[in-house]
């Protein structure tokens, strides 16, 4: 916990995937998922690519030469919990912990009661530094290796035992955190940045972490040998990253972006562990030595992992040498002495478990929200609290299907369907319907406000005429001659096993079936609609993104032909206003960019956007200090790391 | 009864082989790679560019054809190696032999107790056949047999570890231990062994309907033949007649039973390791299919048909020995 520094940004960053993935029967595993398309790529090898080759080597110049050349901006270097402190210095909630406690959350405004009341930081003298609290996470760890991360639950347990410089916060803007950096600073031409780091940090192997690790480890992500699955996109931006000395480090960057801020930000490695090791074995897991480091790893953030029980339980623990360095105190204590994150696949069991007093909190689906948490077994130990989540759902048209490459049969779509049911009775008027792809409240989205389509059953008719849909034989079911053959309007929707969503894809095929249009909904395994999408081999699909920190991240769902682009969308405006946006420094104007991207997108309803879907948790009594960001409440600084457990009297 | 032997190993051999050729090509054919399942869980805005996705491939060897990577791993095997996997970081075989001591508990312990309570209850069911007790403990039995496993664990969970809880009688509601690892081995085994209870509970009561019914269809055959009309006419008393001339003629079947359930002792239960957070064997083939972590399918696949292949070899031998008229030649 501690504002977890910059993992928790990774972690964030990753979560938003995790977020969408959503909560499948047993497994976090979900269609959704991000993520590159091979299109491009033709089977059987690829010549050898920029990929496949270590980045040049780089002279880098004098430090001397930067400073007297760079004009040097200052950029922020914060403290994630000593912000919020002061933030809820200036607020007054209406009720105490206790009288809180009390509430049943039924309504918005009990909710937010209960978050004022419950989400604040402790007192002196209030919090139990001794305490544990027990995490629920749905699955196990891959990997404790920082870079070899990429699940959801490796980015839980890395937010809390890594090591990075930078991090974000609740407002999702990007910032040095001051737990390991002096100061961060960024060329006037955007090319270059310089960060100082503290001295007085150490590995929990008692070795100092320094400058020397941070350009070490963007040696190893970078190597083609190494399988790094996530991390490496961002740092691959990257022209080079030098040590200076122990504690100087300079990012020499490509280009000038706005998105450079995001890409400094990567987990760093313990040199003095890997230096060693890693060219024998660049596989990071093959050797005895990995092995046993994947067992037992070096830890740089606030808590080390001492104990691993594989499908069990991981138990980190409170590290001295995080907060005391040289006998004195550096870096506040974190709150929790020990944290046990206990695997449990099973829905039913980890409420049970969340009932019994067994974990301490636990993310709820929304039908756990409405029909399993309203009872006294629940609120006798439990409260519960919900918050707005950037996390969207959609319906994806195949642009490259013969049925949806007219944008007037996909806007027929949109107008066919029965948002208003899907949202009331579905989704139990838990959710905000969506419009696009940036949340209305975020600041890249449009300032016209986009209206969420509703059904309009005329309109989607005349759409479909208009398109040349008709039923010419009279079958009850619409259709188009194409290349001299009458195609029926009959399409498959993919879509992930769970309840819900095939319900709201049930409640389409209704709809469509009043306009006569034939819809199959396919209930299909979360890695075989993966597979398939990004092979573009479907008509139809049901996903969902989490909204990045940066707008940036989601030009691989727009950009032509790129990695998430799954529906074959190609649009030369919205190519090129990602383009500008990325290299626009100034917010306001970079803003503009992305609402005009927003626009266009309505206006070609490449999907029919659904609903924005909140986070629902259940958090024990003894819980206090939750605070919700647009990401959940754990992976932003400070996250997790102001929770707190009051002292029993 | 050598060269009966060594044509069997062949054969077992070659049957290996096959099966195991079968489940890589089917492997490797379900849409989706290790890294496909990989990247979904990544963060989107942490996006992998096709070249790097190529990359990734190769390093995984998963850019050649599958047949050539199931010779690769074929001839790991031989050198006695079962891979790495792909998503836990770790040696196939440090993953399996992680999970078979708990896998062994509750299944071993459940087949102990199935056994131990199936026979003298089939016996007794066609002891009393047909009559008022008989029928309604058979009644028991089926409606045990028909009760989902993950209704019951759910019920139980419910009753032992919620309504309990705090009592005398509570159980845990799921994983293995609660203690620290430096606990002494007493107290760790004492808790490992309450929170088994509930899982072999459950892993119990379906196969004991099973065997129990198995073992009385049997014997309701047996008793139909010649010579137990033989043996009653001679005089032998009721359990005599059950036991020494009936019983005994329904062993072969149940030797077949025996043997078939080997490889389920290892093999562990999805459902019932799910529900309660074991780390049995069954969760981690189930989730290795899911990943699509080819090196932990095939070794799981590999131990899977090398058990069951054992049990029916072992089943063969105890025929002998249960009936003198089959002979290994």
């Amino acid at each position: 916990m501690r504002r977890g520094s910059d993992p928790a940004i990774r972690a964030a960053a990753c979560l938003a995937l995790a977020a969408v993935v959503g909560l499948p029967a047993c497994s976090r595993r979900g269609d959704d998922l991000p993520q590159p398309a091979t299109t491009a790529a033709a089977p059987g090898g690829i010549p050898a690519s920029a990929a496949d080759r270590p980045p040049e080597p780089f002279d880098p110049p004098p430090l001397a030469d930067l400073d007297r050349d760079a004009k040097w901006i200052d950029r922020p270097v914060r403290d994630g919990l000593k912000l919020l402190r002061e933030q809820q210095g200036r607020e007054q909630p209406e009720d105490t912990a206790a009288e809180a406690l009390a509430l049943r959350n039924t309504s918005a405004s009990v909710n937010r009661r209960i978050l004022a009341a419950l989400g604040r930081l402790p007192e002196d003298g209030e919090a139990d530094f001794s305490a544990r609290v027990d995490r629920h996470v749905p699955g196990d760890l891959g990997s404790t290796n920082p870079i070899m991360i990429s699940t959801t639950a490796e980015f839980d347990i890395l937010g809390l035992t890594g090591f990075g410089l930078f991090s974000f916060g609740r407002d999702l803007e990007p910032f040095a955190s001051a737990e390991s950096v002096v100061s961060w600073q960024t060329s006037a031409d955007g090319l270059l940045d310089k960060v100082v780091l503290r001295d007085d940090m150490v590995w929990s192997d008692g070795k100092p972490i320094t400058a020397q690790d941070v350009a070490f480890s963007y040696m190893v992500i970078m190597d083609p040998r190494v399988p790094v699955p996530a991390v490496r996109s961002g740092t691959d931006q990257m022209r080079w990253v030098h040590a200076y000395d122990d504690r100087t480090v300079v990012f020499f960057h490509k280009e000038p972006l706005a998105t450079n801020v995001w890409n400094i930000n990567y987990p760093v490695l313990p040199k003095h562990v890997y230096e060693n090791t890693w060219e024998a074995d660049p596989t990071l897991k093959e050797s005895a030595e990995h092995v046993r480091l994947e067992q037992e790893p070096v830890s740089g953030g606030p808590y080390e992992i001492v104990e691993r029980k594989r499908g069990q339980q991981i138990v980190l623990r409170r590290r001295e040498s995080w907060s005391h360095v040289g006998g004195r105190q550096v870096r506040d204590v974190p709150f929790f002495k020990e944290i046990r994150f206990r695997i449990i696949e099973d829905a039913n069991t980890a409420l049970l478990a969340l009932k019994a007093g067994e974990i301490d909190e636990l993310a709820l689906s929304p039908e756990q929200w409405t029909t399993q948490t309203t009872d006294d077994a629940f609120s006798a130990r439990n409260t519960k609290v919900t918050a707005t989540e950037w996390v969207s759902f959609h319906f994806g048209w195949n642009i490259e299907s013969p049925f949806f490459a007219d944008r007037r049969v996909r806007r027929a779509m949109s107008y066919a369907f029965d948002h208003d049911r899907m949202l009331e009775k579905l989704c139990y008027g838990l959710y905000k319907p969506a419009a696009g792809n940036f949340p209305e409240e975020s600041w890249m989205a449009p300032k016209r406000k986009l209206q969420p389509y509703r059904q309009d059953l005329d309109k989607a008719e005349a759409l479909l005429d208009e398109a040349g849909w008709i039923d010419h034989d009279n079958d009850g079911i619409r259709d188009k001659e194409i290349d001299g053959r009458l195609v029926p309007f009959e399409f498959s929707m993919l879509v992930n096993q769970q309840p819900l969503r095939i319900a709201i894809c049930t409640l389409l095929k209704e709809n469509l079936g009043q306009i006569g249009v034939q819809l199959n909904v396919r209930p299909t395994e979360a890695t075989v609609i993966q597979d398939l999408t990004q092979k573009r081999k479907f008509q139809a699909y049901f996903g969902g993104w989490g909204a990045g920190t940066d707008p940036d991240s989601s030009e691989n769902i727009w950009a032509t032909g790129a990695g998430r682009n799954y529906v074959g969308y190609s649009n030369p405006e919205v190519d090129r206003l990602y383009a500008e946006g990325r290299r626009e420094l100034d917010r306001a104007k970079r803003a503009e960019k992305y609402g005009r991207i927003q626009e266009i997108l309505y206006d070609d309803q490449p999907y029919t956007w659904l609903f924005w879907r909140n986070s629902f948790y259940g958090f024990s009594k003894d819980l206090r200090g939750y605070v919700f960001s647009p990401r959940g409440p754990y992976n932003y600084t400070p996250g997790f790391g102001s929770l707190w457990m009051p002292r029993q009297e | 009864m050598a060269s009966y032997l060594l044509r069997r190993l062949l054969l077992g051999g070659l049957t290996l082989v096959a099966i195991t050729f079968i489940v890589y090509g089917l492997a490797r054919n379900m849409p989706g790679t290790p890294l496909t399942v990989q990247l979904g869980e990544t963060d989107p805005s942490r996006k992998l560019n096709p070249e790097d996705q190529e990359r990734m491939r190769r390093i995984y060897g998963l850019d050649r054809p599958w047949p050539e990577g199931y010779v690769r791993w074929l001839g790991s095997v031989f050198r006695g190696d079962l891979g790495r996997s792909f998503s836990r970081k770790q040696p196939v075989i440090t993953l399996i032999g992680e999970r078979i001591g708990p896998t062994f508990l509750v299944s071993g312990t459940a087949f102990l107790l199935t056994w131990l309570m199936g026979v003298p209850l089939g016996l007794y069911a066609s002891a009393r056949s047909g009559r008022l007790d008989e029928r309604a403990s058979s009644l028991l039995l089926y409606v045990l047999y028909s009760f989902p496993t993950f209704v019951a664990a759910l019920f139980l969970q419910v009753v032992f570890a919620v309504w309990l809880r705090d009592t005398r009688w509570e159980l845990p509601l799921f994983g293995m231990s609660d203690l620290p690892a430096d606990a002494g081995w007493l107290a760790r085994a004492v808790d490992i062994a309450r929170h088994a209870i509930l899982p072999i509970t459950c892993q119990t009561y379906v196969s004991l309907a099973y065997d129990s019914r198995f073992i009385k269809a049997n014997m309701e055959e047996a008793v139909r033949q010649d010579y137990v009309r033989t043996a009653r006419a001679k005089g032998a008393g009721p359990w005599r007649v059950l036991f020494h001339h009936a019983f005994r003629n329904t062993l072969i079947p149940l030797v077949t039973l025996l043997g078939l359930s080997l490889p389920g002792l290892i093999g562990g239960s999805v459902i019932i390791e799910q529900i309660f957070t074991w780390p049995g064997m069954g969760r981690l083939f189930f989730e290795s299919i899911r990943e699509r972590d080819y090196p932990t399918i095939m070794g799981l696949t590999l131990m899977f048909s090398v058990l069951t292949l054992v049990g029916q070899l072992l089943a063969d031998m105890l025929y002998c020995l249960v009936d003198p008229r089959v002979s290994v030649s």
